[in-house]
């Protein structure tokens, strides 16, 4: 469905990425690990467009998305839960939500995936007239997935969901990850907690300095001993 | 203590009631009691005996008020140079109505401020505030008069006679300016872009209204009438070419960042104002023959080239320069025609004018596209990520807000009936921001009372004060001595509008301090809905 073929991006001179190649079925969570600095929140910052690759091809199901604009591209269905999350401080939650929706017109659609947002994070609900700014961290990564998912995304890109949040927050993220992927959404999954994101992955990349360096499916990266010593904190 | 008798807001009403009531005395009695009256209201939050208590604390700043107004009309008024207070502003009568009005506006406005219901409260505030704005001309002349002499156009020439200072000129120019703070208010409150040459859209208004109904450009062209078309389409003509020009100055310079954007747009201002100062004689040729002789190497003397533009005898004046254009014809009504000095139809001109196109700018904000505003503003790097195409967006609040001042423009030259290079000063692109920022950015509300305040203070409230402090140095403290020079230095060391400038900048300061987001803060739409 989401193909990267071998695309490079550059900082000014600092070449971030180095030939990157990835694939993500329909249906499928695939998951990109790597250490700090090795280039993650680049790669999703280049599928959407909001970085240029300056050489290699990104086709969403046959289409280039690399010589589109970005929201030519999120109106395509490639939806974004940033790293950070950046919410808009100062707009209420539902407003931020709304702002997820923002390439659609369909005025239904956008009001029966509010209802199903809200069905997801109920949170989210109670707190629907609330300065965004003000919710707890918790809460802004709920409103941060929420508003990827008003785009009814093909592919939905999820950058570091699981940052700063208590132990417990983090199971009910990835709670919720598991039940989108059972309604049949597409997640591109980074993520700084390998262990984890393994866990609920169909398929994982390793990237180190913008380049990959394992691909398999998740169950076998999970037990591959370079992995294990890298990203799981084991020894063997 | 203090604060348990008195809210914080009554006790501003009663600080500001003093204040007023000193230095205007006489019919603005009666606005004072107005504004006095709201403000008790509106800081009326406890929930039992609240109508009864904002009645009682109005009684109790009425009757400040009351005293103080007298003092002011029958001791102060007698010093040197200050204004005569017509009879009829002194009696019992007068100060009994005004007693009413802020007795009435408290309760009405406490009953309103806490009403359940949030979307009736914003509705009957928003009645309550046009109708004391339709009010206002027959309340601020003459009150005692007015109600056998309930004529709408007579009512300037029966009334004015009776109090040297009517507010309402100055009310028409704040409203020209607010409905430029609501325009800036999109480009810098929601799209949080930093405009700080706003006025060259003002410019470009006034001068397209100008131009298209004045003799300037027909006289030359041996038909003085040419330029005389409908007010009521110049004024559209007006606003576009503000928008459009908003396209050209935007389209290259939105893609710079912050600082960089404030001081492009810093030089449109000055541009601006520079342009139609030099455009007095202006003789256009076409450019072809030149290129093409000047390839064949032929001096430019020597050509012939066909002239396009300005090719009598003289050249043409488009803007007469420094002189400015004038006088600019005043606009017609269903054959009523508008006459300076008449201010009641300009005052409701001026109104609908700003009322409509604050409704149509709140629509704007609740709007997909508002939203995109604000979204940018707040993260620029989210909004791209949302699908929120930047320079568009930005392109389309700069534009919207250059049209909004494009009608300002052409509002005031008409009003004025003449424009010169001098009337867009830079100052006004910075006052216009601080009444935005003062009010409360993003808030349209907020922005609107930001006008009104700094307006009032520019316009009205330290003229009157100079004339207080003049005259208490002059009729009393200066009164035995004989020497001029001391009268002279005090005089103008206390001139109170000499500090007009160091004033606002003050306030902009202790604001950023105490209250950075402004008065009324921006509120979320759904927060006012759900609180
Ligand atoms: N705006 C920028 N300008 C210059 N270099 C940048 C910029 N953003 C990222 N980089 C560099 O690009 C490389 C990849 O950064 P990226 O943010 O993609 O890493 P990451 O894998 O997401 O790391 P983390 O797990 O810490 O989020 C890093 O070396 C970083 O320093
Ligand atoms: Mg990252």
């Amino acid at each position: 469905m989401l193909e990267l073929k071998n695309v490079h991006t550059y900082y000014g001179n600092i070449h971030a990425l180095r030939g990157v190649n990835l694939v993500v079925n329909k249906g499928e969570i695939v998951t990109l690990i790597g250490s700090n600095g090795a280039g993650k929140t680049t790669t999703l910052r280049t599928i959407q467009g909001i970085l240029r690759p300056r050489e290699g091809e990104i086709l969403l199901e046959g289409v280039a998305l690399h010589k589109l604009p970005p929201h030519e591209i999120v109106r395509r269905g490639v939806s974004q839960s940033p790293e950070g999350r950046l919410i808009f401080p100062r707009m209420s939650v539902k407003e931020n939500l709304e702002m997820g929706a923002y390439q659609r017109n369909d005025a239904s659609g956008i009001a029966e995936d509010m209802e199903r947002v809200f069905k997801l994070f109920p949170r989210l609900k109670e707190r629907i007239g609330q300065r965004g700014g003000t919710l707890s961290g918790g809460e802004q990564q709920m409103l941060s997935m929420g508003r990827a998912l008003m785009a009814r995304p093909r592919v939905m890109l999820l950058d570091e969901p699981s940052m700063g949040l208590a132990p417990i927050l983090v199971d009910q993220i990835f709670d919720i990850i598991r039940e989108l992927h059972s309604q049949g959404v597409t997640i591109l999954l980074v993520e700084q907690n390998a262990r984890l994101a393994l866990s609920v992955a169909d398929r994982g990349y390793v990237l180190e300095t913008g380049e990959m360096a394992l691909t398999g499916p998740a169950k076998e990266l999970l037990h591959n001993p370079q992995v294990k010593a890298a990203y799981l904190g084991e020894n063997h | 203590m203090m604060k348990k008798i008195l809210a914080r807001g009554e006790l501003i009403a009663v600080v500001l009631t003093a204040f007023l009531a000193l230095i205007l005395g006489g019919w603005q009695i009666m606005l004072i009691a107005a504004l006095a009256g709201m403000l008790i209201g509106l800081s009326a939050e406890h929930k039992a005996n609240y109508l009864p208590r904002a009645a009682g604390v109005a009684a109790f700043v009425g009757l400040i008020l009351i005293a103080i107004t007298h003092f002011h009309n029958t001791s102060l008024s007698t010093l040197p140079g200050m204004e005569h207070i017509p009879d009829q502003a002194k009696t019992v009568g007068t100060y009994l109505i005004a007693l009413g009005v802020i007795i009435g506006l408290a309760v009405l406005t406490a009953w309103i401020h806490n009403l359940a219901d949030e979307r009736k409260r914003q509705v009957y505030f928003i009645g309550l505030m046009v109708a004391l704005a339709v009010f206002f001309p027959f309340f601020e002349q003459c009150p005692g008069l007015s109600w056998t002499n309930f004529k709408f156009v007579d009512m300037a020439a029966g009334c004015s006679e009776q109090s040297n200072l009517l507010w309402i000129g100055p009310v028409i120019v704040m409203f020209i300016y607010a409905l430029q703070a609501i325009g800036l208010n999109i480009v810098a409150g929601f799209a949080g872009l930093l405009d700080l040459g706003y006025v060259a859209f003002f410019a470009i208004g006034a001068y397209t209204m100008g131009l298209l109904r004045s003799q300037q450009l027909g006289s030359q062209m041996g038909d003085p009438d040419f330029f005389r078309w409908s007010f009521w389409i110049v004024i559209w003509i007006a606003a576009a070419t503000a928008a459009f020009f908003g396209l050209v100055f935007g389209a290259p310079t939105l893609r710079l960042r912050g600082d960089y954007l404030a001081i492009v747009t810093l030089g449109f201002g000055e541009i601006v104002p520079i342009v139609v100062k030099n455009l007095y004689a202006v003789r256009i040729f076409e450019p072809i023959s030149l290129f093409i002789g000047q390839l064949f190497g032929q001096k430019s003397s020597d050509l012939m080239q066909f002239c396009l533009l300005g090719c009598g005898a003289k050249p043409l004046d488009i803007t007469a320069g420094t002189k400015g254009i004038s006088p600019i014809y005043p606009p017609d009504f269903f054959g009523y025609t508008f006459t300076v000095g008449e201010y009641v139809p300009w005052y409701f001109l001026a109104l609908t004018l700003l009322v409509v196109s604050a409704f149509f700018i709140y629509r704007l904000r609740a709007s997909r596209i508002g939203r995109a505003w604000v979204s940018m503003r707040e993260d620029e790097l989210a909004a791209n990520a949302m699908g929120v195409d930047l320079i568009r967006t930005k392109l389309t609040a700069f534009v919207l807000g250059a049209m909004f001042s494009g009608f300002a423009g052409a509002f005031y030259a008409s009003y004025t009936t003449l424009i010169t290079p001098d009337s867009f000063d830079f100052s006004i692109s910075v006052i216009i921001l601080a009444q935005v920022i003062l009010g409360g950015s993003g808030n349209i509300a907020g922005v609107m009372l930001g006008s009104s305040i700094i307006m009032l203070i520019d316009r009205v409230l330290l003229d009157k004060l100079k004339m207080v402090i003049n005259g208490v140095l002059q009729g009393l403290v200066f009164k035995g001595i004989d020497n001029q020079a001391l009268a002279v230095f005090w005089t103008s060391l206390t001139d109170a509008t000499a500090y007009k400038i160091l004033l606002f900048g003050l306030i902009l300061v202790v604001m950023m301090k105490v209250r950075p987001q402004g008065i009324l803060p921006e509120q979320t739409a759904a927060r006012r809905r759900a609180a």
